[in-house]
C-alpha cells in the first residue's frame, strides 16, 4: 500500500516519508525486495540518532506506573526502577500547553534547569529527564509518600511539638541555603512544596519559578511567590532582590507550623499588604529605608499600624520558645537588607538550644500516601491548592 | 561542614557531563562523525532503491515508458564525499561566530549569546552538521538559550528578525537540541568570576586587600608590592602612582572580558577548563605580571614551593595556549597588518566556509531535511498512537457521566453510603 504510485514518495518529496510508521514500512519493504538495503543498520536503530538513543536508554529505565494526579501543567504518575520494582520513583509528564506559543514551557525549562544543579538530601531529587515520542518531556523524581507540611498541620489527627516544628523548619532553613549557596532564588516556598520523603526528611519541591541571582542592576520581576508567603518588598514592586525573598516565605512557613493555620491570609495583593502591616507596621522611611523609593508603595494613611508587641508573638507563638520567636522575627523584618539571610538563619541559637529537634525517623507522620504527592506535583508555581483565581499572575520570564 | 566551591561546581551538570579532556572530545567527534555518515549512507541506499522501484512500477504500470529513465537515474549515483570531523568543526565554529554578531544585532545580553553558542557546541558534540542543519540549530539554540537566562523574547518576534523565517522554524528542532543537550541548560561562565577578580585586585591596589592569614601579607605589603610591579615578567622594577596602578588593572580587565566574549567561547575552552581557570588565564594573556601577583596572593610565600600552585600555573598555561589559538587573538589580527590585508584574509576565509557549505549540501541525510515536517510528523504519530486513544477515553468518560446525570434527575441521585 505504502508503494502504490499515488502514496510514493516521489509524489510527496523528501521528509514526509519520515512519518515513523512509514518510513519502517518502507525498510521492510526494501529489506525484503532491495539487496542494496542490507546495508543498513535495523530500521529503528538506523534512524535514532546518537542523542535519540541516549534518550531511549534512560526511557526505557523506569516503569510507568498509575496516574496519580493531572493539573493543567503536569501529569503524575507513579513508576519505578525497571531493574529494581523496590525503587520507586514519581514521574512528572510536562503537558504541552498549546496558549503558549514559544515552545517548550518556561515551568518546564526552569525546574530541570535547577534541579539538575542542585543535589541535596533537603531537595527533591531529580533521577532523570526523557521524552517521549509525543515529545512530552518527563521529570523522574524522587518518591516522596508522606504528604506535605501543609497537610501536616492541618491534619489534626497529627500530634505534634516543639521539637518536631524546629527539626521540620531546620530541613526548610537547610535547603533554603543550599539554594542561595548555589545562587538559585527557589520563589514559591510554601507548605505544599515542602514534601515529605518516607524517612522523615523534608524535601523542598517545585522549582518552576525559580532563577539565578540577577547581576547588579539587571531587573527581575515581582510577580513571583504564592501571595500569603510573598514578602512586602515584592508587593511593593521590588525589581531588585536576592535571597530574602525566600526567607519571608520560610519564615511565613515557620510560623505557620507553629500556629496550624494560616498566618497571613488575604484574598488579593492589596489586601496582603494590609494584613502584613497589621502585624509589622507600616513601613516608613525611618524604619525601612528606601521603601519609599518602591513603585507601588504609598505613605501610611491615619492612622498608620503599629508593629505588634512582644506579647503578641508570646501568646501565638509560645511553642517556639523565646529564641524561637527571635528568629521567627528576625526571618520576618519587613526591610530585607535587615531581614536574616539563609546563612544567618543556620547560626541561630534556637537550633541549638533545648529542645533538640526531633530525630526524622521519630518526627510525627501524615497518611497522605501517593496520591497526595501526585498532586502537589502537578501543581504549577503559584497555584494554590483550589486552583481558583489566586494563582498568581504568572509572567512567563524575568 | 564546609561547602566550598569547588563542591558547587564538581555537582554542576557542566562538569558531570560536559568536561573532557582533549583526547575523550575528539573521539566523541569522531564517532559522532562515523555515526553520521553510516546513517547519510543508508538513507541514500534507502532512497536510491526506492526511487529504483519506483521506476520499475511505474514502467510496469505504463507499458509504453522506456528504461531510458531508470537508467539516468542510475547513472547519477555517485559515491557521496562526507565532511571530515575537522570540516564539521569549522562550520560549527563558523556559526558560532555568526551567533556573536547575531547576538550584537538583536542586544542579547552577553551570557544569552554565550549560552547559546555553548548549546550549538554541544549539540554538535553528539550530532553532525550533516544530520542536522547547522544554520537552523543555530538559530534555535540561541532562542532557547533566551529563555534559560531570563531574557524575554518571543519566537515571532525573534523569527521576524529574519527573511523568510517563521515561529514554527525557529522551535521545530527545540526539542532535539534539549535531548542532544541531554536535558541540562545551565551553563557556567567566567564572567562573573572574572569581575569578582577585578574589584578584588582593585581592592588590594586601594591597600583594602584581604590575604589568607596564613600567608602572612598585610593588606600595605600587598599594595605595596603591586605598585612595583613590572610591566612584562622578567621585567624591570617600575613604580606607578595609585591611578596608573587602578588605570592598568582596568585596562586588564576589559582586555580579559574582551577575550572571554570571544575566543573563550568561541574555542573548546568550557569544555576543557573550569569557569575560574578560563577567567585566569585570560587574564594572564591581558596582564601576566599583574595575574601572577594576583594569583602569588592565594598561596603562602613562596608559592612556587606549593605543588597546587604549581599545577594550577600549568592548567593556566595549557588553557592559555589554547586562547591563544582562536584566530581573534593571533599576532597578525592584532598587529599592524594594512586592512587590505585583513580583508583578503576574511574572503579566504568567507570562500572556505562556502565551499564547506557546498559541500554538506551534498552530503546531508534527506530524512532530517525538514526539520518542521518531521517535528509535526513526531507529534502527528504520537496521537495517532496513544493520546487519541486517551481523547477517546475522556469522552466516553464525559458521556457516561452524561447519562448518569440524566438518570439522577429522573430517578433522584444515590442515597449517600454509610460510613
Amino acid at each position: 500500500m505504502a508503494l502504490s504510485p499515488m502514496d510514493s514518495p516521489r509524489s510527496v518529496p523528501g521528509p514526509a516519508k519520515t512519518l515513523a510508521a512509514k518510513t519502517k514500512a518502507l525498510a521492510v519493504q526494501n529489506a525484503a525486495s532491495s539487496p542494496l538495503s542490507s546495508g543498513a543498520s535495523t530500521p529503528t536503530e538506523g534512524t535514532m540518532d546518537l542523542a535519540e538513543q541516549m534518550n531511549d536508554q534512560t526511557r526505557k529505565q523506569f516503569v510507568t506506573g498509575a496516574r496519580l494526579g493531572e493539573g493543567t501543567y503536569a501529569i503524575v504518575y507513579a513508576g519505578h526502577y525497571r531493574h529494581d520494582p523496590t525503587r520507586l520513583v514519581a514521574i512528572k509528564k510536562i503537558k504541552v500547553n498549546a496558549d503558549y506559543k514559544d515552545g517548550v514551557a518556561m515551568d518546564a525549562i526552569r525546574e530541570i534547569k535547577y534541579l539538575q544543579e542542585l543535589s541535596h538530601p533537603n531537595i527533591i531529587k531529580l533521577h532523570a529527564v526523557f521524552s517521549t515520542k509525543d515529545q512530552n518531556l518527563s521529570l523522574v523524581l524522587e518518591h516522596l509518600p508522606l504528604g506535605d507540611l501543609e497537610q501536616l498541620w492541618k491534619n489534626k489527627d497529627v500530634r505534634y511539638g516543639g521539637a518536631d516544628i524546629k527539626a521540620w523548619a531546620c530541613m526548610l532553613a537547610r535547603a533554603v541555603w543550599f539554594c542561595h549557596k548555589n545562587f538559585v532564588l527557589h520563589r514559591d516556598i510554601k507548605g505544599n512544596n515542602l514534601l515529605i520523603a518516607a524517612d522523615g526528611n523534608v524535601k523542598l519541591a517545585d522549582f518552576g519559578l525559580a532563577r539565578s541571582f540577577a547581576d547588579p542592576f539587571r531587573p527581575m520581576t515581582y510577580n513571583v511567590i504564592t501571595r500569603f508567603y510573598r514578602p512586602p518588598e515584592l508587593l511593593y514592586g521590588a525589581r531588585y532582590y536576592g535571597g530574602a525573598v525566600d526567607v519571608w516565605s520560610m519564615g511565613v512557613v515557620f510560623a505557620e507550623l507553629a500556629l496550624r493555620e494560616f498566618f497571613l491570609p488575604s484574598e488579593t495583593d492589596i489586601q496582603q499588604l494590609s494584613v502584613i502591616c497589621d502585624v509589622f507596621g507600616t513601613p516608613t522611611e525611618e524604619t525601612w529605608p528606601g521603601v519609599s523609593k518602591l513603585e507601588f508603595y504609598t505613605p501610611p494613611s491615619n492612622p498608620s499600624s503599629r508593629p505588634q508587641p512582644l506579647q503578641f508573638w508570646r501568646a501565638r507563638f509560645g511553642i517556639l520558645g523565646d529564641d524561637g520567636i527571635e528568629l521567627l522575627r528576625a526571618m520576618l523584618t519587613m526591610d530585607p537588607k535587615r531581614r536574616l539571610t539563609a546563612q544567618q538563619v543556620l547560626e541561630h541559637r534556637y537550633w541549638t538550644n533545648a529542645p533538640r529537634p526531633t530525630e526524622k525517623e521519630d518526627l510525627p507522620k501524615n497518611g497522605g500516601g501517593a496520591k497526595v504527592m501526585g498532586e502537589d506535583l502537578k501543581r504549577r508555581g503559584g497555584e494554590i491548592e483550589s486552583g481558583r483565581a489566586d494563582k498568581v499572575a504568572r509572567k512567563l520570564f524575568g | 561542614m564546609r561547602y566550598t566551591e569547588d563542591e558547587v561546581y564538581r555537582a554542576s551538570s557542566q562538569f558531570r557531563l560536559w568536561s573532557f579532556t582533549a583526547e575523550q572530545l575528539a573521539a566523541q567527534r569522531a564517532e559522532t562523525n562515523k555515526a553520521a555518515v553510516e546513517r547519510v549512507k543508508a538513507a541514500v541506499h534507502r532512497q536510491r532503491a526506492q526511487r529504483q522501484k519506483e521506476s520499475v512500477t511505474g514502467s510496469e504500470s505504463e507499458r509504453n515508458g522506456s528504461g531510458v529513465d531508470n537508467q539516468a537515474v542510475n547513472g547519477v549515483q555517485k559515491e557521496v564525499e562526507y565532511l571530515t570531523v575537522a570540516e564539521e568543526q569549522k562550520i560549527v565554529n563558523h556559526l558560532a561566530e555568526t551567533l556573536i554578531k547575531l547576538g550584537e544585532h538583536f542586544r542579547f545580553p552577553v551570557e544569552v549569546v554565550a549560552t547559546g553558542i555553548q548549546f550549538l557546541k554541544r549539540f554538535y558534540l553528539y550530532n553532525s552538521p550533516m544530520t542536522y542543519e547547522p544554520q537552523l540549530i543555530s538559530r534555535s539554540s540561541i532562542f532557547l538559550a533566551n529563555k534559560t537566562e531570563n531574557h524575554h523574547l518571543t519566537a515571532e518576534k525573534y523569527a521576524a528578525g529574519f527573511p523568510k523565517t517563521t515561529a514554527e522554524q525557529i522551535l521545530a528542532p527545540e526539542y532535539l537540541i534539549i535531548q542532544a543537550l541531554r536535558f541540562t541548560f545551565d551553563v557556567r561562565h567566567p564572567f562573573r568570576g572574572l569581575k569578582g577578580g577585578h574589584m578584588e585586585m582593585m581592592a588590594m591596589a586601594q591597600g583594602q586587600g584581604i590575604a589568607p592569614e596564613a600567608h602572612g601579607r598585610t593588606a600595605a605589603e600587598m599594595q605595596a608590592e603591586m605598585l612595583y610591579l613590572p610591566v612584562r615578567v622578567g621585567g624591570a622594577q617600575n613604580r606607578m602612582t595609585p591611578e596608573e596602578l587602578a588605570s592598568r588593572i582596568t585596562t586588564a580587565y576589559t582586555k580579559a572580558s574582551s577575550i572571554l566574549k570571544h575566543a573563550a567561547i568561541l574555542t573548546d575552552a568550557y569544555f576543557l577548563y573550569t569557569p575560574s581557570q578560563i577567567w585566569l588565564s585570560a587574564h594572564l594573556i591581558a596582564d601576566e605580571p599583574l595575574t601572577a601577583f594576583y594569583l602569588s596572593t592565594k598561596f603562602p610565600s613562596p608559592p612556587t614551593s606549593s605543588p597546587q600552585y604549581n599545577k594550577l600555573l600549568t592548567t593556566l598555561t595549557f588553557c592559555k595556549k589554547l586562547l591563544l589559538s582562536h584566530h581573534s587573538l593571533s599576532p597578525s589580527n592584532s598587529s599592524a597588518s594594512s586592512e587590505d590585508e585583513m580583508k583578503a584574509k576574511e574572503a579566504e576565509q568567507a570562500a572556505g566556509i562556502g565551499a564547506l557549505i557546498k559541500k554538506l549540501r551534498h552530503c546531508r541525510d534527506p530524512d532530517k531535511i525538514d526539520l518542521v515536517k518531521l517535528n509535526k510528523a513526531v507529534k502527528r504519530d504520537a496521537v495517532q498512537d496513544g493520546q487519541l486513544e486517551e481523547q477517546k477515553a475522556k469522552r466516553r468518560k464525559m458521556e457516561r457521566e452524561g447519562f448518569k446525570k440524566e438518570a439522577d434527575s429522573f430517578w433522584g441521585p444515590e442515597l449517600p453510603k454509610k460510613e
